[in-house]
């Protein structure tokens, strides 16, 4: 078996977009799916692997594990939103009833400091929940308290308190001088790019400032862990994105010091990039149960998950842009800022992305509040970034009269979406549902439609191994450690499996979700398909070759000419062979019990070069949206009555799960463009709306029909030929549907979400220009 | 905000459970409602005369019902929920608790065959009822029902957590509504929350497992 890395032509694209590339592939790796190829699982409409049990509710979750004296943790929290914590005393709630252990967590994580209302100090282990709740109640906590800052705004402010630690100022960028205030930054940097501003000059200008709202990621398992230990070494069920990064942390904890850590998680109720790593709970979760010597199960309840479960930076952008005559951007001025409350990472926006604009001044600003820390939040960045863009190219469009479609066409780059702008055009009937005369006429319900373009980056990375195991008795293990976490991961790992093997995806079994199998990737970023689906075509390949190699030597045909194929050991060439052989008579030819293959997602180079990817047709996927709305101009109520949306991503492995995650992206998108937005009490610094009824999320009285264009592209870049579909589908929503009401209103409504409010003031405001 | 659903028959669940607090008030008088101790109304069956109620509590009282066709005793503490009893107590994990208060319809199941959020009931309040769960509604021998099976065939679920809310929700809907139109099932499932985005697939099974949609 070969393992040199070999350099191929191989062909990639879609309908009459077809090129040959002339490629190095990875050491031991096999050519990619691509144009032209057929297959008979690949690319079928398959149920998921594990609807039956969710169907049924035999899917176990951690929040549905149980062990043998389990014990239920609970976290106390701040009620502050800007303390240092002098003291925690537990004394008087180690004698409560039920309780077997506390933490106290100035100890534990050697932090004194509560800089957010809901930031957990302590915790305890019960026999029941109520008796762990009323134990919270008996712990003493001395707190100094501080003058807090919990909105982005007041935070900037010239002499508002301090949000940190330390001497950490408030407000951080690139440039900011020491003792100058966010305000005078601007001002000063107002026009710092001369290129920018040389270029401005003389085109048509325009300019804008949006805003987005805090976001949480509201999944619907919560953050937590279900903990036991043997000995030194950790049982870890978690409800994770990475079950790899959780073992990892846990293993590497000083308060945990565990030997070895397993960690479960065979199903995930939702993760939308807030799920990584263990966390406080985790460690808490843990640690209980190490002090108990029992079981212990510590779960976030739904308001513990709004305010410290990570969400989605708020944001806010002057933006302005410059377009020449020839309908070409000319160059974009962005200035923005947000707040990913009290987390480490940035606010992030991301406005300048995908069309080519030739020059780009852009400044950003992080501002750093007492609220719950920011996390990735399913394309981070983007939604909030894109939103702000794509309402200044409808307005610059509309600034030089053109369509906006055409605008965009004239200023996109991509080889993919350049493509798609007459597929979707002519799905959402653009020239026929555009609003003629948005705003016109004496029916107060207006319609109008808008569209936004999607991108994302990602083919998958390396470090994901799969197992492959044919059973002498015909049987088909498919096992991998990572998480599938509602994508349908799981199942395409099992089909490409399927497919190598000459089998249907009902004749393998899928393991997932466990870190005693092969390693696999965290659910982030868009990579787990990408970077786990070819180590699992890889290692069913292998496999098949093995078992052929039995066929062969038992019967003399030459394995070279073999395939398996729909449960037969068949000819390639299509000839018949001397007699037939089922896939369970090859198997039965295997000695030992099994033919265990394991294999590496193939790296091409190696060391500090090497890639998990080589070329493709297109080095991201894109994608176009198309809303359709309707507006009460009486209430300021928003419809959103269709979306069509066009997307590419690789080779569509399985086109029904695909579907399924795009119409997810979408309705997210529906919902952050119209109800999402994180409350903040100014006065005593809580979140006022921690549920689910104040916190709006998008029902289904207010889905619109979700349109779904799939193109398949043979993309190459990895043996699969796919790209990460998990954050595209939910990036453009939100601008399409604040350029399809600025096209039935005649007005813009620059802030999400779009309320009922904010609809009626943008028409008050454009019926006072007049 | 939630005005906007409220009507909707999907939010029957809070109805429901508001109907029988209001019993349960009706029957004791506040004082002891306000302790948290439930009446043994339901033992006499509904409409029965309700002078004489015994009170139960504080410690765990005995409670009887039929639970998935089979007859379920056990003691409870009076402030159980019914999600709680069936969770913590008899191992039935499919309804998940998301919000504890009424809100997103995870933990939804069927008493006397109407959808009601099980968090929001006391167990002491399904006494002498009939509840059903979804562990409850394939066949014994594991058959899936017409309406999970289209629930499969359409990729109706994604992370799953909401699924079994929602499947009890269209069941129930099903049944008082055999062919629910697109605005009769959202409505139907108004009050049950899916994150991950399923709504358009549950409605394509809905129609499926109604005989008026069967495409896949
Ligand atoms: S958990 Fe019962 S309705 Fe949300
Ligand atoms: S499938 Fe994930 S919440 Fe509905």
């Amino acid at each position: 078996m070969s393992r040199d890395p070999q350099t191929i032509t191989i062909k990639v694209g879609f309908g009459d977009q077809v090129r040959e590339l002339v490629v190095t592939i990875g050491e031991g790796d096999i050519p990619p799916y691509q144009v032209g190829d057929r297959h008979d699982e690949v690319g079928q409409r398959r149920n998921r692997v594990d609807a039956v049990a969710k169907v049924t509710g035999r899917a176990r979750y951690t929040y549905d594990r149980k062990g043998a004296g389990m014990l239920y943790g609970k976290m106390l929290r701040s009620p502050h939103a800007n303390a240092n914590i002098r003291s925690v005393d537990l004394s008087k709630a180690l004698t409560m009833p039920g309780v077997k252990a506390a933490l106290d967590f100035v100890e534990v994580f050697k932090d004194r400091s509560a800089r957010y209302a809901g930031c957990s100090v302590a915790a305890v282990a019960a026999e029941t929940e109520a008796q762990a709740e009323a134990a919270l109640d008996a712990i003493v906590v001395d707190y100094q308290v501080l003058p807090f800052a919990v909105t982005t705004e007041a935070a900037m402010a010239e002499a508002a308190p301090q949000t940190g630690r330390g001497d950490d100022r408030n407000v951080s960028a690139r440039g900011l001088r020491d003792g100058e205030s966010a305000a005078d930054f601007l001002a000063r940097i107002a026009d710092q790019d001369q290129a920018v501003q040389e270029a401005m000059k003389g085109q048509t200008v325009v300019s804008g400032r949006f805003s987005t709202s805090v976001q949480t990621h509201s999944a619907l398992e919560t953050h937590g862990v279900v903990c036991d230990w043997d000995g030194d070494n950790l049982l870890c069920y978690c409800s994770t994105q990475g079950t790899f990064g959780v073992r990892r942390d846990a293993t590497a904890s000083p308060q945990l010091r565990a030997r070895n850590a397993r960690v479960v998680a065979e199903y995930v109720g939702g993760g939308f990039g807030a799920k990584f790593g263990l966390g406080r709970e985790g460690v808490a979760g843990a640690l209980l149960a190490k002090r108990a010597g029992r079981p212990v199960r510590l779960m976030l309840d739904r308001r513990e998950e709004h305010v410290d479960g990570g969400n989605r930076p708020d944001s806010f952008h002057d933006l302005s842009m410059a377009v020449g005559r020839d309908g070409k951007i000319v160059a974009l001025k962005a200035r923005n800022w947000g707040t990913p409350g009290n987390g480490s990472g940035g606010a992030g926006a991301r406005n300048q992305a995908y069309y080519a604009i030739p020059l780009v001044d852009k400044v950003e600003l992080n501002v750093r509040t007492n609220a719950g820390g920011a996390r990735a939040f399913r394309a981070p960045g983007y939604p909030q970034g894109i939103f702000a863009l794509e309402s200044l190219m409808d307005m610059a469009a509309d600034a030089i009269g053109l369509d906006p479609l055409e605008f965009r066409r004239r200023n996109d780059p991509h080889p993919i979406r350049i493509h798609e702008y007459d597929l979707g055009a002519e799905r959402a009937q653009w020239q026929k549902r555009r609003n003629r005369n948005p705003g016109a006429g004496s029916d107060p319900i207006k319609r109008g439609m808008g569209m936004a373009a999607t991108e994302w980056f990602n083919p998958g990375g390396g470090g994901a191994s799969c197992l492959v195991r044919i059973m002498r008795d015909g049987t088909v293990e498919v096992r991998n450690g990572a998480q599938d976490i509602g994508t349908g991961t799981r199942t395409v790992m099992g089909m490409v499996v399927a497919e190598e093997l000459g089998l249907r995806i009902d004749q393998v079994e899928t393991f997932i979700g466990d870190t005693r199998d092969p390693q696999g990737p965290g659910s982030g970023g868009s990579t787990t398909i990408g970077s786990l689906t070819p180590a699992a075509r890889l290692a069913g390949y292998r496999a098949a070759e093995q078992l052929l190699g039995l066929v062969a030597g038992q019967t003399g045909w030459k394995a070279e000419d073999l395939r398996l194929r729909g449960g037969m050991v068949v000819r390639k060439d299509g000839g018949r062979l001397p007699r037939e052989m089922s896939f369970a008579q090859a198997c039965a030819l295997i000695a030992d019990e099994a033919i265990e293959v394991t294999e590496k997602h193939p790296m091409v180079g190696s060391g500090r070069n090497a890639s998990a990817n080589y070329e493709g047709f297109a080095d991201t996927n894109s994608g176009l949206q198309f809303a359709e709305v309707e507006v009460d101009t009486e209430t300021g109520k928003v419809r959103v009555l269709r979306v069509v949306a066009v997307q590419d991503s690789g080779k569509y492995l399985n086109p029904k799960t695909a579907e399924s995650q795009i119409r997810g992206g979408v309705i997210q998108g529906v919902s952050y463009a119209l109800f999402e937005r994180r409350i903040m009490d100014r006065h005593q610094g809580h979140m006022l709306n921690a549920d689910l009824e104040n916190y709006r999320v998008v029902g289904a009285l207010e889905t619109p029909e979700i349109d779904v264009v799939l193109v398949d592209v043979a993309n190459g870049k990895n043996n699969t030929s796919v790209m990460g579909l998990g954050e595209p589908p939910t990036i453009a929503t939100a601008a399409a549907i604040a350029n399809a009401v600025a096209n039935a209103i005649g007005a813009r409504v620059t802030s999400l979400p779009i309320t009922p409010r904010k609809v009626l003031e943008a028409l008050a405001a454009k019926g006072r220009k007049r | 905000m939630p005005a906007d659903r409220d009507d909707s028959p999907g939010r029957e669940s809070n109805q429901n459970a508001a109907i029988s607090r209001r019993s349960f008030l009706k029957g004791t008088g506040l004082a002891v409602a306000a302790a948290g101790v439930a009446p043994g109304r339901a033992l006499a069956g509904p409409g029965s005369d309700q002078e004489e109620v015994p009170v139960f509590g504080p410690g765990p009282v005995p409670i009887r019902f039929e639970l998935n066709g089979e007859e379920v005793r056990v003691e409870v503490e009076p402030a159980t929920t019914l999600l709680d009893l069936l969770r913590d107590r008899l191992d039935l994990t499919g309804s998940k608790r998301v919000c504890d208060r009424g809100s997103c319809g995870a933990c939804t199941v069927q008493v006397n065959g109407r959808a009601v959020a099980s968090c929001s009931i006391l167990a002491v309040d399904v006494t002498g009822q009939k509840v059903r769960t979804i562990e409850g509604l394939s066949s014994a021998e594991g058959e899936l029902s017409p309406l999970q099976q289209a629930f499969v065939d359409h990729d109706a679920l994604q992370c799953g957590f909401c699924t079994p809310g929602m499947v009890m929700s269209c069941q129930a809907l099903l049944e008082r509504n055999p062919k629910p139109d697109r605005p009769a099932i959202a409505a139907g499932i108004a009050g049950n929350i899916c994150r991950c985005g399923t709504y358009q697939n549950v409605f394509e099974a809905v129609e499926q497992a109604s005989g008026q949609g069967g495409g896949k």
